[in-house]
């Protein structure tokens, strides 16, 4: 198949440059190849992943229950949304832990990755060991860190009591617990961000240190003159990915805040929220509306993102 | 390049034998169909417990034995995703032919008919629902028809740790006991130097207030369900004998409570008692720390005896291809000979009443029997259509009752106000 | 002597990078170390308060227990196959399109490629019932290829070497364009060496959410024949018990075959420094 694609648009088109060699041409051979080679991906994205999208903007207009029955309510699940206190709690939960988790982690990554791609000792041992947490499957990750929360018999605690701190409800007080599901957050994150970090710094030309070196800048001042801004594009991808994962924070939440910890309203996001209305209480139809409006929220916030990408992002 | 292209190479051979596996799987069907014809018929089973699922794997095989023409595909999905995917394929109208039920879904599953009504079936087969506790039967009865056969039941009873009340001199609680004393022995029995704690009050339904409400005269739901019964003064009371433990100090708070669960201080030595569910006997009776030093006995009596009591189903798909087939399964499965196995694995309380002995010698050295006592007083689980919405306001409330945020009788008005609202909107 | 002073400052920095790392580390690993130690408890010391750190007796039996509970060489090989073939579709899928996305121009790119985007704004759950459909239509329910299908499309994987393929510079392409290249060729003879940091890491991706997807395989699968690692080990979770030890026995099986596959994919990460560092 290869070989075939290669022939059928390699001939035709190498004879008209030769006869033409106009510009024209070249465009329309452009979008022949653009369109192409986004076929797969954008027709598989789209039948698996775009349809269903609309189908979702559709069911929130309706009242679907749970079992595929609906009929069309306007725009009332919207009203609803508004007047919604759990809704607006959960945006603040959800913008809170954004805010703070998403520097916090994208920081630590590009610190470890760029101290994990100097010429030291035990470098495999290292990045597998920072690897970790990222292979780990949620459930056990969840329990674990459960278990070193536990206000009676938990590490932490108990290392706390040994400088003579006084025992913390990392996941039970309202006050803390949002803050105990970020440092999950990081931790988890740290290994996963720093994957990528490492190859964005890997694709930095050497020349760029061997001239600095030259210059005698010391390896500070190369972190934040040569390997920051080169490294724009990819810290731009992992903030816009971050940030979207961040607003979609899900798991450690739902399996750490038992449904009737005093603490659940102070950290409940809106993915929760969008999960307890469609599969706990079967009201998919407004769940939909909660997802619509998330998805509102992030993608203004990625246009915003995008635009200003041009003012600090170097290609 | 080289390497490139096998890897090329190898990304088709996956797709194709991707889609190859997919056309081999429709073949298997359209033998089944096939089969179909010479009558072999293959029934899915899904059931949600890991701790059953041997006992389940056993039935099956028995009842093929008997059922040649039958095959049974036993499967487990944690109860976590049980609902979401039965609900994903009652969606795809995929669901296994037969599935366990709990009450809380059940009449939300009969509105959708999605289960198959079985009342007919019974009569033409003569089967005996007495042998069933009547609670279970109404819990499974939807506009006067019944829709599972009951499979199993639970209760709440309370256990006690001899050592810890032998420390403290403090006698044993027996079948005797009122609300009163245990909340003196309890106090009594706190130690929180050493850290022990004489009873948990936890913010639970079945294993607490679901239970006290009645007690103390109260109702959660009308029998007829159309209207909450949290504005009843008796209903308040419920819920404040549990607030009364916390503030006596005999119970952890409500945030060291959500820390760790009371089974869990309960198997570590820090909690004299504790309510717990029929589930739970095989876990304390086999954890080694605990075996020789726990009992129970029925839950103390308030202003009357009542034990709310649950109990899972058998349910049959109203779509499945195979009918006859699966009520022979459910009909064997809510048999005498089927309760006994499942009696003898001690795993569960069976809901076929005859074989309660044998479950109860199965766990020899405990009064399990206290969970059998209850039996007499117990009440069907409240529930409706919507009963998911409204344990949401349930536990919108009680939380901030449960940490001193709002007071008993504030938070009860308010959920009989919205739980009421529910109920409206159910009947439209 | 300028040598030697630059030396000595060098291996006071690299101990210092030390020390930093090992802290890290200790803070990355206490977790793991405690599941592995919970994962050798019985079920009684689990639960005592204060905890027992270190197990009186390593006992092997939740892994036994583990192991004979669940086909654990059925998951491994569901689980190795469905994650090869998701991360070499999307790789290749992915990278495709990507090269197109940042380096051809043609009508509509922006705005196709927002759309795209958009696949990452909306919580996953959603897409659950209509794929589910899809699938069931497809005739695949309970096959592997139910599995693999919808992961061999990413619009993360698209939007990640998009954004590598935007940081290699254009020179390098210019020659081949004027030789009259086409595209296809640029992409896989010039770009795709180029971009393997880049390929990697979205290998690496694809196989760990492959290898961690729970909610998906339990859907679309019934049999344990199909299943995958993490959706049979969801099962160990009870309704009202979980034997934690023997979770965490299983979720340590779970793990180890993707730490191997880091360290092998590591050195590919090497040969993209050497790579980018003459070529650059």
């Amino acid at each position: 198949m290869y070989l075939k694609l290669k022939e059928r648009a390699n001939i035709p088109k190498l004879e008209k440059s030769k006869k033409y060699n106009t510009m024209k041409s070249k465009k329309i051979n452009d979008y022949f190849w653009g369109y192409l080679m986004i076929l797969p991906t954008v027709g598989g994205l789209t039948i698996f992943y775009i349809y269903p999208f609309f189908k979702t903007l559709f069911y929130s207009f309706t009242d679907l229950g749970t079992f595929g029955e609906y009929s069309i309510v306007g725009i009332s699940n919207y009203i609803r949304l508004f007047s919604d206190t759990e809704v607006w709690m959960s945006l603040k939960n959800t913008l809170m832990f954004t805010i703070i988790s998403v520097p916090i982690s994208i920081f630590l990554s590009i610190v470890v990755a760029t101290l994990l791609n100097s010429k030291i000792k035990g470098l495999t041992i290292y990045r597998t060991l920072y690897f970790l947490p990222a292979v780990t499957m949620p459930a056990a990750i969840a329990m674990v860190w459960k278990w070193l929360y536990n206000y009676d018999y938990g590490l932490i605690n108990y290392i706390l009591s040994k400088f003579g701190i006084e025992k913390i409800y990392w996941v039970s007080d309202p006050k803390i617990a949002l803050y105990s599901i970020i440092a999950i957050s990081v931790w988890s994150s740290v290994g996963y961000n720093m994957v990528i970090f490492l190859a964005g710094i890997q694709n930095i030309s050497s020349t760029y240190y061997e001239a600095a070196a030259i210059d005698g800048a010391n390896s500070i001042n190369q972190f934040f003159k040569i390997t920051i801004p080169l490294l724009t594009p990819t810290i731009f991808f992992v903030m816009v990915m971050s940030l979207i994962g961040a607003f979609q924070v899900f798991d450690y939440i739902f399996m750490i805040i038992g449904t009737s910890n005093p603490a659940l309203k102070n950290t409940q996001s809106v993915v929760y929220l969008f999960y307890r209305s469609a599969f706990e209480l079967g009201e998919k139809g407004y769940a939909s509306a909660i997802a619509i409006m998330l998805f509102v929220i992030i993608m203004l916030i990625t246009i915003v993102q995008l635009k200003l990408q041009k003012k600090w992002v170097n290609y | 390049m080289k390497s490139k292209k096998i890897l090329y190479l190898l990304l088709v051979l996956i797709l194709l034998s991707t889609f190859l596996s997919g056309c081999r799987t429709k073949d298997t069907s359209s033998d089944q169909s096939q089969k179909d014809k010479n009558k072999i018929a293959t029934l899915s089973y899904a059931v949600w417990d890991k701790n059953q699922e041997p006992v389940m794997r056993k039935l099956a095989e028995e009842f093929e034995k008997t059922h040649p023409n039958v095959k049974i595909k036993v499967q487990l999905t944690p109860f976590r995703q049980y609902w979401t995917k039965l609900e994903t394929e009652a969606n795809g109208e995929n669901v296994p032919d037969v599935f366990w039920i709990q009450g809380p879904r059940f009449q939300k599953y009969a509105k959708a008919k999605l289960l198959m009504p079985l009342t007919d079936r019974i009569k033409k087969d003569n089967i005996d629902l007495n042998n069933y506790p009547q609670s279970l039967i109404d819990l499974y009865t939807y506009k006067n028809d019944i829709y599972a056969i009951p499979k199993d039941w639970d209760t709440t009873a309370l256990w006690y740790n001899k050592k810890i009340f032998d420390d403290a001199k403090v006698p044993y609680p027996t079948d005797s006991w009122t609300w009163d004393d245990l909340r003196a022995a309890a106090k009594k029995l706190t130690d929180k130097s050493k850290g022990i704690y004489g009873i948990a009050a936890p913010q639970e339904d079945q294993q607490g207030y679901y239970n006290t409400i009645p007690q103390c005269g109260g109702f959660i739901i009308s029998e007829d369900g159309t209207t909450s019964g949290y504005d009843k003064p008796e209903s308040i009371e419920g819920i404040k004998c549990w607030i009364d433990l916390i503030k006596d100090g005999s119970s952890p708070t409500s945030k060291q409570l959500a820390d760790t669960q009371p089974s869990n201080l309960f198997e570590s030595g820090k909690l004299a008692m504790v309510f717990q569910g029929s589930w739970m006997i095989p876990e304390f009776t086999k954890n080694e720390y605990l075996k020789d030093k726990v009992d129970l006995v029925v839950m103390p009596k308030i202003k009357k005896r009542v034990a709310v009591i649950h109990g899972l189903g058998n349910a049959i798909y109203s779509k499945t291809k195979h009918p006859d087939e699966a009520w022979e399964f459910v009909k064997y499965l809510g048999s005498k000979e089927a309760n006994e196995i499942v009696a003898k694995s001690g795993v569960v309380i069976p809901a076929y009443k005859s074989v309660l002995q044998i479950f109860i010698d199965a766990n020899k050295g405990y009064n399990v029997k206290a969970y059998v006592d209850e039996l007499e007083y117990s009440y069907m689980y409240p529930h409706s259509v919507d009963t998911a919405k409204w344990n949401q306001i349930e536990l919108k409330y009680f939380t901030q009752v449960w940490n001193f945020q709002m007071s008993p009788e504030d938070a009860c008005k308010k959920i009989a106000e919205e739980m009421n609202e529910v109920l409206r909107n159910e009947k439209k | 002597m300028k040598k030697d002073v630059h030396k000595f400052k060098l291996n006071y920095s690299k101990i210092l990078v030390h020390l930093i790392l090992i802290l890290g580390v200790i803070f990355t690993i206490t977790p793991f170390l405690w599941m592995i130690l919970t994962s050798f408890k019985t079920l009684t010391e689990s639960t005592m308060i204060p905890p027992i750190i270190i197990p009186k007796r390593f006992c092997f039996e939740n892994y036994k227990d583990a192991v004979s509970t669940l086909p654990f060489l059925t998951f491994y090989k569901n689980t190795i196959i469905s994650t090869i073939a998701k991360t070499v579709g999307q790789v290749i899928l992915c990278s495709m399109a990507a090269y197109s996305f940042a380096r051809i121009e043609f009508p509509g790119r922006d705005i196709i490629f927002i759309l795209i985007l958009s696949v990452l704004m909306v919580p996953g759950q959603i897409f659950l019932l209509p794929q589910y459909i899809i699938i069931k239509k497809l005739g695949l329910l309970n096959t592997i290829g139910a599995l693999i299908l919808p992961g061999l499309f990413s619009a993360f994987g698209t939007f990640l070497l998009r954004q590598f393929f935007m940081t290699i510079p254009k020179e390098l392409e210019e020659a081949a364009i004027l030789d009259g290249c086409n595209h296809f060729r640029i992409y896989w003879n010039i770009m795709m060496p180029l971009a393997k940091p880049g390929l990697t890491a979205l290998a690496i991706f694809t196989a760990l959410w492959s290898w961690n997807d729970l909610l998906w395989p339990l859907i679309v699968n019934t049999s344990n024949e199909k299943m995958t690692l993490s959706a049979g080990l969801a099962s160990l979770q009870g309704q009202h018990l979980t034997n934690f030890p023997v979770l965490m026995a299983g979720s340590v099986l779970a793990i180890w075959p993707m730490i191997v596959l880091y360290i092998i994919f590591q050195k590919s990460f090497v040969e993209g420094i050497a790579l980018t560092g003459t070529k650059g």
